[in-house]
C-alpha cells in the first residue's frame, strides 16, 4: 500500500463564479481522491488574493453571470505570467464556460465592448443574444481512447479556435459546443481543459475526473494505484447519453 | 357586450376543462391556450369583469403558498376572486383560470384578481391587464436553463412594471430586489424581519445575491435569516435593507410558526422560515387590501399545508410523505426538515429533465446534500428514480452515502414499490414537477388498495374538489 498523498485544489472565485452546479466538480475529485486512499483540499481564492500556483495541484474555475465574469477576469489577469508557467509545466486544471472564454484573447461582450482575456490562446469569444441551451454529447481522446463525454450547456458566447494547431476538448456528436458551427467543443492544452460542459462534468465522466486524478498525482511524482468502481457514474453516463441521441 | 369570437373562445375552453377534469388530467394550460387562439383579447376582455383590484404574485420561491394563502385570507372575508390555483402559472393557465370562473358570455364580475405567475411571464401578462400590487416573494436560482441567467429575468421584469402605477410589494431581505425602487420609480411597500433567534452568521452555500446591486461590490451581512435573505450593507456605496412598512419580529419556529406582524399576532401550523416569509408577504398583501386583523388570523391559522407541499399518504402501516422539490433550495428546505424528523427513513428522489422541471439537471449539486449524509440522518435506503435516476444517485454517492444503501429504479412505479419494500418508520417522496402527479397517483392508488374497500377514492376525489 502506497502512502497517503495530499492534494491541494485552488477553487478560484467560488464566490462570483460558480452557476449551474459546477462545484460538483470540485466534489467528484475530491471524493475520488478519498477513495484512491489519498487526501485533498479545496482552497477557496477569492478577489485580490495572491497565490503561489506552483503549490497547487489543480485550478478550478465555473462560469458566473455577466457582471461578477468583469470582476474575476480584471482580477485575474494580475497573475497571468505566473498561471502560464505552471500550466507550460502540466498543472493541471479545469476551466469551465466564462473560465474558458478568459483564457483567450478577448471576450466581445454584448455591448461590443472587448473584455481582454488572458491571451494564453489563440481564441476568441463574441457575445451572441440566442443562447446555445441543452444537452450535449462529445467524442474526446482525452486518453488513447475515444471516450464519450456528456453534459450540459448554456452560453451566449460563440468561441472560435482561431489557431488550427489548438486542439479541441473534444468533437460534437450532439448539441452545440464552441460556437455551434466548426463541430469543435471546448480546449486541451497539456493537462489544462476549458469547455462548456457542465451538469457537473466530472460526477458522470470518471475518465475525465481520472484524467486529472493521474495528472495530479503525476506531477507530485507518484502514480495512483486501483480502480474504483463506477458502477453509478457509467449508468448515468449511459442514461445521460441514451436521453441525448434518442431525444 | 360580448363579441361572438368571444363566446365562442369561452364555450370552447369550457368545454375542453370539462373533458380534461373527466379524463383526470391535471393540466390546465390548454383550455387557456386554445381561447387564445380563438379570441386573442379574451385575457384583456375577462380581466375587465374585476371590479376592484389585481394582485400579481411573482418571485422564485413560495409563490403558490403565498397566493394560496392570501386566497384563503379573501375567503374568510367572503370576497369573490379569480385564482389560477394548482401552479398553472403561465399566461394560458391564468387564461383557464379567468374562463373557469366566468359565465358563458364572459360577463361574471369578481372582486379581486389573485395571479401567481411565473417570473419570466410577468412583461406577457402586464401587456393584457393591470393589476394594482406585483409581489415579488424573492429572487433564488431556478430553472435557470429556460431562461438565461436570473439577471436577465430581473432586468425583464423592471422593465415591464416602469411607467406604470403599480405598486410593488418586495421582500426587504433580498438584496436582489431593492434596487428596484430606484431603477423603476414606483411606489414600494417592504416586507421583511427583525432579528430572529433562528439568524446565522455564517455565511451557507447561496450562490445569488451577494453582491450589491448597484455598484457590484460585494456584500457584507451582519445576519443571515435564511439563505441570502438577511441583514446586509454595501460598504462601498452604502446601500443597505430598505426601511421596512411589515415587519415579523418575535419569530417562535416550534412547535408551529408564530410571530407579529407590527402589532399583530399570526400563527400557522406549517414549519419553516422559508414559510415564514411566505405568511409575512400574505398578511403585508392582506393589509393592503385592507383586510381586518382578526380575519386575517383566523385564515393564516386554519390554513393547512396543500397537496405536493407534504402530502401525507398511509400504506398499509406505511407512513409516506410526498414532496416536491424544483430547485436547490426547496431540496436544501426538504432535507432540513427530513433532518428535523427522528424516525428512521427510506428516501426516494424521482429526478424528471423534461420542461416542466427544468432541462438541466445540474441544480442537484448546488444543494447541501451533505446535509443528511451524515450517520445520525436516520437515512437507511434511498431510491432514485425519474428520467435522470443516476444523476440523482450520484449526487447522494457524492454527497457521502454508501453506495450500498443506494438503488436506482427509473420507472416510477418500480422505484416507488422498491422503496416501500425497505425497511423504516417514515417513507419520504421527493419528486421533481413533472414526477410529482403521476407519483402522486401512484401513492393513492397503493394508499386505497392497502385499505381494502373501506373509503373508496376519498383522498382522490377530497383533492379534485379543492383544485377546482
Ligand atoms: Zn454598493
Amino acid at each position: 500500500m502506497s502512502k497517503i498523498a495530499q492534494f491541494r485544489i485552488a477553487h478560484l472565485y467560488p464566490r462570483l463564479m460558480n452557476l449551474y452546479g459546477d462545484r460538483g466538480n470540485l466534489i467528484c475529485i475530491q471524493k475520488r481522491l478519498q477513495w484512491y486512499g489519498h487526501d485533498c483540499i479545496i482552497e477557496p481564492i477569492n478577489l485580490h488574493e495572491s497565490l503561489d500556483y506552483s503549490a497547487y495541484d489543480m485550478l478550478f474555475m465555473g462560469g458566473g453571470s455577466a457582471q461578477e465574469q468583469r470582476l474575476a477576469s480584471k482580477d485575474w489577469l494580475r497573475q497571468a505570467d505566473d498561471l502560464w508557467a505552471e500550466l507550460e509545466k502540466g498543472l493541471p486544471a479545469l476551466c469551465i464556460c466564462g473560465a474558458f472564454q478568459f483564457l483567450g484573447s478577448y471576450y466581445e461582450a454584448a455591448d461590443s465592448q472587448k473584455l481582454k482575456g488572458l491571451g494564453f490562446f489563440d481564441l476568441y469569444t463574441i457575445y451572441e443574444p440566442d443562447r446555445l441551451i441543452g444537452n450535449i454529447v462529445i467524442a474526446s481522446q482525452l486518453t488513447e481512447e475515444t471516450t464519450t463525454v456528456v453534459g450540459f450547456e448554456n452560453h451566449s458566447g460563440r468561441t472560435y479556435l482561431h489557431d488550427d494547431t489548438l486542439q479541441p476538448f473534444g468533437t460534437v456528436l450532439e448539441g452545440f459546443g464552441n460556437n455551434g458551427q466548426d463541430g469543435q467543443e471546448g480546449l486541451r492544452y497539456k493537462n489544462l481543459i476549458g469547455t462548456y460542459l457542465h451538469g457537473p462534468l466530472l460526477p458522470k465522466n470518471p475518465v475525465v475526473a481520472d484524467f486529472f486524478i493521474h495528472a495530479m498525482a503525476e506531477r507530485q511524482g507518484i502514480t495512483i494505484s486501483g480502480t474504483l468502481n463506477d458502477r453509478l457514474e457509467d449508468f448515468a453516463h449511459r442514461q445521460t447519453k441514451q436521453r441525448i441521441l434518442n431525444d | 357586450m360580448q363579441t361572438i369570437r368571444t363566446i365562442t373562445a369561452i364555450a370552447v375552453a369550457k368545454l375542453l376543462i370539462c373533458l380534461s377534469r373527466i379524463l383526470g388530467n391535471q393540466g390546465t394550460a390548454f383550455p387557456g391556450r386554445i381561447a387564445r387562439k380563438i379570441d386573442p383579447h379574451i385575457l384583456q376582455k375577462l380581466a375587465g369583469n374585476v371590479k376592484e383590484e389585481m394582485y400579481i404574485i411573482t418571485g422564485t420561491n413560495g409563490k403558490t403558498t403565498t397566493t394560496n394563502m392570501i386566497a384563503r385570507i379573501l375567503e374568510e372575508k367572503g370576497y369573490s376572486f379569480v385564482h389560477n390555483r394548482a401552479g398553472a402559472n403561465m399566461i394560458t393557465g391564468i387564461t383557464t383560470a379567468f374562463i373557469k370562473e366566468s359565465d358563458i358570455f364572459g360577463k361574471r364580475s369578481f372582486e379581486y384578481a389573485l395571479l401567481e405567475t411565473d417570473e419570466a411571464n410577468v412583461p406577457l401578462l402586464l401587456k393584457e391587464l393591470t393589476p394594482r400590487v406585483v409581489l415579488i416573494t424573492n429572487f433564488f436560482r431556478d430553472q435557470l436553463d429556460r431562461y438565461g441567467e436570473l439577471d436577465s429575468t430581473i432586468g425583464l421584469i423592471k422593465d415591464a412594471v416602469r411607467d406604470t402605477d403599480i405598486e410593488l410589494v418586495l421582500n426587504a431581505d433580498d438584496p436582489l430586489v431593492v434596487h428596484f425602487h430606484n431603477d423603476t420609480g414606483l411606489h414600494c411597500w417592504y416586507f421583511g424581519f427583525e432579528p430572529t433567534d433562528y439568524d446565522v452568521w455564517e455565511d451557507d452555500e447561496s450562490r445569488e445575491g451577494r453582491f450589491c446591486s448597484f455598484c457590484a461590490a460585494e456584500l457584507q451581512y451582519e445576519r443571515f435569516h435564511y439563505a441570502q435573505l438577511g441583514k446586509f450593507y454595501c460598504s462601498n456605496c452604502g446601500s443597505h435593507n430598505p426601511r421596512r412598512n411589515f415587519t415579523g419580529h418575535n419569530l417562535r419556529m416550534t412547535p408551529e410558526i408564530r410571530f407579529m406582524v407590527n402589532d399583530l399576532e399570526i400563527s400557522s401550523p406549517y414549519l419553516g422560515f422559508y414559510n415564514a416569509y411566505n405568511i409575512l408577504a400574505a398578511v403585508s398583501v392582506a393589509k393592503l387590501v385592507g383586510i381586518q386583523d382578526d380575519v386575517v388570523q383566523k385564515a393564516i391559522a386554519s390554513y393547512q399545508p396543500r397537496a405536493g407541499r407534504m402530502e401525507q399518504f398511509m400504506i398499509g402501516d406505511k407512513k409516506a410523505i410526498q414532496v416536491l422539490v424544483k430547485n436547490p433550495t426547496g431540496l436544501n428546505q426538504t432535507l432540513a426538515t427530513l433532518n428535523t424528523d427522528v424516525s428512521s427513513k427510506a428516501l426516494f428522489f424521482a429526478l424528471n429533465d423534461n420542461h416542466g422541471d427544468g432541462r438541466d439537471v445540474s441544480w442537484i449539486w448546488d444543494a447541501q446534500v451533505e446535509a443528511i449524509s451524515c450517520t445520525d440522518s436516520g437515512v437507511k435506503s434511498i431510491t432514485c428514480s425519474g428520467l435522470r435516476s443516476g444523476d440523482a444517485a450520484l449526487r447522494f454517492k457524492y454527497a457521502g452515502f454508501d453506495e450500498e444503501i443506494i438503488e436506482v429504479e427509473s420507472d416510477l412505479e418500480a422505484g416507488i414499490k422498491a422503496c416501500l419494500n425497505n425497511e423504516a418508520e417514515v417513507y419520504y417522496f421527493l419528486c421533481t414537477y413533472t414526477t410529482l402527479f403521476p407519483s402522486g397517483k401512484i401513492l393513492s392508488r397503493l394508499a386505497r388498495k392497502s385499505q381494502g374497500r373501506k373509503q373508496p377514492g376519498h383522498v382522490r376525489r377530497k383533492l379534485t374538489v379543492r383544485g377546482e
